[in-house]
């Protein structure tokens, strides 16, 4: 954590260097205002139903993306149904790896809403630009105020309070645009209590405390160039996961960079962009609060890691391609420390990430080809070169005697699309192939508890590479009042990394009822199916409808875990003037497909039924919007397939928010 | 701006107070587990024109395996040739008794000095005490005596467990490695050695070397399991171990893993050369959370 210490200073001098010389360039703010290597519709932080949302809330409302949850707090988000280490999470293409041998925290944990300006999520190898995946690529994009806009300071404020678990948050955010000097910054507060689910009955240890503030500051540099720096300061204290053992007492994260970015008018280089970024990452879990516990433990987990991004785009006529340049270097430490019933003995330690260095480059390549007016073909690829160094392998020996203390891989990708509108109808079909490295845990983990199926997970750094292959395809029907949209995915994944079973070895962790070993399927099968449509009823009226269906299996034709059941919402909205209403009604069909191999069990179906409504208060220059809602409003209750633990949903939760922007 | 740097300032003091440190894995286990690296001197005398040093780790004995080095040297005297080493425990109520030792000590040309080792089986005491009955020949035989001081032992990885089987036969068993284990593969040594029990009175003037004599034991097999007898690890093992096979050095070698640092006990089942059941008991291997550990007959434990 000295480290955190350092960078600070080194932002706030690089700050004062750069303040200076802000008066040498003359305007041409409007040049960096245009950069747009792709046009990509920036959907909003907000949900149909809700206005002022969590980050967990906002990605919900994917259709591509689900969660397990493990209390109220740092969901972990599953794109196309596959777990987090498939998936390449980045803020701003910075790669972040979460501190905590038990998932609780997701890189989406560590971000608020009010510092986000939207999150861009790739199915596939297409998200394979930041780094090498299977799933796809989920990227946080933090808010970055433009040069000289007319509107020179800007802000808004959300506050807001949920009455099933006293919610009470507050988000405020701030930017400045001059024509030599633009920031931003954020600062948030969220505090909840214990929810209730649909029996009225509490659900302990399901609080949080959390707080998150960023800056940006940017600087012209030149006519064509400016540098930007950034950091995210999130600390979270006193979090409940009811599903787990033990609870968080404490994490923080500091996340920051330093970019430059240069503008070229003419020629065939639009832009190149170069950031170096370092992150740090603590955590604490704290079991103190669960008196039930027979041991107690201690296991803080410590996450550093450097990067470099550098990204070309290129554009010639009908031509457009990026290139990028992803470098990190991430060490992850996790410890645990048991403590005997007698405190006068000797406490035990190990390592559950015994120092493991993990060093990846990649050169990722993207080209998109307009064939004509109508059509456009996109291939890319990437070439990654991962490796791992186990400090302390003697750990890994124990399970897996004389496996390599470091290993080297090569990961390359390669995903080709064709699209084409034919109006009214767009159709796309692609196809992918992708490898990807073995996590800290699925390589190096030790005795990781995992309290779904009550098993210690040893990791196996013997592990090869897992490959997919994957086809996907979508098709889409738009009219003036009503479109309608297909996509599916199918994904054959190589050597697909699960645990299993272990005739070896006995459980540290006292709750655990045995071992687990992680090893690879000879395959497993990955289908998605999304269909969304909407239609304009009234002018004013509109209904949203959406059905997601999955289905996958191991090798020998057994079920994966944590794949969602047919999944359905649908919503109206009605808008008129100032005033706006919705209503939503969403739900899991029964969890046919389950798996109690790895510990699931049946899940029934359930149907929550939301309602909002919100006013825009008439004021001049000031936007203010209030909102009053109501989640589940029949108070069912009802767990999902992929709650942890089966711990039951929040029941009956009437929400208030009021939105100023200015 | 002057705001954002102050944020900045407030946000840096923030970041620098109250947070855990990480542990230090190398000094984790020093601060239970003592370091004896390096041969000392033990004691140092005179025997008519020689001077007899004792070498051990650490410059002490301990209850336990003691690896001992025994340099006779004269001015002018003669070489001597060869050396004999015999410790017997006096005082107290108990009869005068040996431990396990190499009787015979081996040269080492290069260093000048005599090998072998004693398993002391208790440490010194006010009532009783070790006398080494040193023999040694250079022009003629010499014999001397010193009392050494011996330690209980302080590192909980080199315990000894005596024990006798059915016939009534007296073993002792000592741990001779991994002085300092880790989390981590261990190669485990140990020394197991019964008493002769002398057929016939003494020979030969006190102390008669057939009267307190130990062989060391060939060909047995020590089965292991090791686990963790805390009540809160639940009787927790780890995998991969591999039973104590005697080795051509006469010791017996085999492979210990430790999951964790803490408690752990050695649970030994010693078979004979046929195979046949010398002493020890299977432990149950089931995860018992909240129970302390049942330990086999035959055990040893261990702390780092």
């Amino acid at each position: 954590m000295r480290r955190i210490a350092l960078v600070i200073p080194v932002l706030i001098a690089s700050y004062g260097l750069r303040a200076q010389d802000r008066t040498l360039q003359s305007d041409t703010t409007t040049v960096l205002q245009e950069v747009k290597v792709k046009a990509k519709a920036k959907k909003k932080i907000k949900t149909d139903l809700k206005l002022a949302v969590s980050v967990d809330e906002f990605l919900a409302s994917s259709q591509s993306i689900s969660f397990i949850k493990r209390g109220a707090y740092a969901w972990e988000p599953m794109l196309n149904n596959m777990s987090s280490e498939r998936s390449a999470v980045t803020i701003d293409g910075m790669h972040i790896f979460g501190a905590c041998t038990d998932k609780m925290d997701p890189v989406t944990s560590y971000v608020e809403t009010n510092n986000l300006s939207t999150v861009d999520i790739k199915s596939g190898q297409e998200g394979s630009l930041h780094g090498s995946t299977i799933a796809g690529s989920i990227d946080l994009q933090r808010e970055n105020t433009a040069f000289g806009l007319d509107k020179k300071v800007g802000g808004n404020y959300q506050t807001g309070f949920e009455f099933n678990n006293k919610q009470f948050f507050n988000l405020a955010a701030l930017s400045y645009s001059g024509q030599k000097f633009a920031a931003d910054g954020s600062i948030s507060f969220r505090q909840a209590e214990n929810y209730y689910d649909g029996n009225n009955k509490e659900v302990k240890h399901s609080q949080f405390n959390k707080f998150n503030s960023s800056v940006g500051l940017s600087f012209k540099t030149g006519e064509r160039s400016a540098l930007r720096v950034d950091a995210i300061y999130d600390k979270a204290k006193d979090v409940g996961f009811p599903a787990l053992p033990m609870d968080l007492w404490l994490s923080r994260a500091l996340i920051t960079s330093a970019s430059y970015k240069q503008l070229f008018e003419d020629g065939i280089i639009q832009l190149w962009d170069t950031k170096i970024y370092y992150n740090a990452i603590e955590h604490y879990m704290d079991d103190t609060t669960r008196p039930e516990n027979l041991v107690h433990m201690d296991m803080p987990g410590w996450s550093t890691t450097y990067g470099l991004l550098s990204k070309i785009a290129l554009q010639r006529d009908s031509y457009r391609s990026e290139i990028q340049l992803n470098a990190y270097d991430n060490l992850s430490i996790a410890e645990m420390r048991m403590y005997p019933q007698d405190r006068s003995n000797r406490t035990m330690f190990a390592y559950s990430w015994p120092w493991v260095t993990t060093r990846f480059a990649s050169l990722s390549n993207t080209n998109s080809w307009d064939l004509s007016d109508r059509s456009h073909v996109v291939l890319g690829g990437s070439l990654g070169v991962n490796y791992n160094y186990s400090k302390y392998a003697e750990f890994n020996w124990i399970f897996h005697p004389g496996a390599p203390q470091e290993k080297t891989r090569i990961l390359p990708g390669l995903h080709a699309s064709y699209h084409i509108d034919i109006a009214p109808f767009t159709l796309s079909a692609g196809a992918g192939y992708g490898h990807r490295a073995p996590s800290i845990s699925e390589a190096y983990g030790y005795y990781i508890y995992n309290s779904f199926d009550r098993y210690d997970y040893i990791g196996n750094p013997n592990l090869g590479n897992e490959v997919s292959y994957e086809t996907n395809a979508s098709v889409g029907y738009q009219t003036g009042r009503m479109g309608i949209q297909a996509k599916v995915n199918y994904f054959y994944i190589q050597d697909y990394i699960v645990g299993k079973i272990l005739n070896m070895g006995s459980p540290m962790n006292y709750q655990s009822v045995g071992v687990k070993g992680y090893t690879a399927l000879d395959h497993a099968n990955i289908f998605n199916l999304a269909l969304s449509a909407h239609y304009d009823i009234l002018t004013h009226l509109h209904w949203k409808g959406s059905l997601t269906y999955a289905r996958a299996t191991d090798g020998s034709g057994g079920n994966l875990p944590f794949i969602r059941p047919i999944s359905y919402q649908t919503g109206l909205q009605y808008m008129y003037k100032r005033l706006g209403i919705q209503t939503s009604l969403q739900g899991d069909a029964a969890q046919r497909d389950y798996s109690p191999e790895y510990g699931e069990d049946k899940t029934a179906a359930y149907q929550i039924w939301n309602a909002s409504a919100d006013y825009t208060l008439p004021a001049r220059k000031v936007n203010m919007t209030l909102q009053v809602g109501a989640e589940n409003i029949l108070n069912a209750y009802y767990s999902t397939y992929a709650d942890w633990g089966n711990i039951p949903r929040m029941g009956r939760n009437i929400f208030t928010s009021l939105k100023i922007n200015f | 701006m002057e705001k954002i740097i102050l944020f900045l300032t407030v946000l840096c003091c923030a970041l620098t107070s109250c947070t855990k440190e990480k542990t230090d894995y190398e000094a984790e286990i020093d601060t239970i587990v003592p370091e004896r690296s390096g041969f000392k001197e033990v004691t140092q005398f005179q025997s008519g024109a020689y001077t007899i040093r004792i070498d051990a780790l650490g410059g002490n004995l301990y209850k336990g395996y003691n690896k001992v080095h025994v340099k006779i040297s004269g001015q002018g005297q003669a070489p001597v040739s060869a050396a004999t080493l015999l410790p017997i425990r006096n005082g107290g109520t108990a009869q005068a008794h040996s431990c396990p030792h190499s009787y015979q000590l081996t040269y080492n040309a290069g260093q000048g000095y005599f090998e072998g080792y004693m398993v002391f089986t208790e440490a010194s005491d006010p009532l009783s005490q070790w006398d080494l009955h040193i023999g040694y020949t250079a022009d003629q035989p010499y014999r001397v005596v010193q009392q050494v001081p011996v330690q209980e032992q302080d590192n909980k990885n080199l315990g000894m467990t005596s024990f006798t089987d059915r016939d009534g036969a007296q073993y002792i068993l000592a741990l001779i490695a991994p002085q300092k284990p880790k989390v981590a593969e261990n190669e485990l040594v140990a020394g197991l050695y019964r008493f002769d029990t002398p057929t016939a009175g003494a020979t030969a003037p006190f102390p008669d070397p057939a009267q307190f004599s130990y062989s060391e034991v060939q060909g047995y097999t020590i089965l292991l399991d090791p686990r963790m007898p805390e009540p809160s690890m639940g009787n927790h093992s780890s995998p991969n171990n591999k039973d104590l096979l005697h080795g051509a050095d006469n010791l017996y070698h085999g492979v210990v893993n430790y999951t964790m640092t803490g408690n752990w006990t050695l649970n030994l089942i010693l078979h004979n050369q046929q195979g046949d059941l010398v002493r020890g008991t299977v432990v149950p291997d089931d995860f018992t959370p909240g129970v302390v550990g049942v330990k086999s007959e035959l055990h040893i434990d261990i702390l780092f």
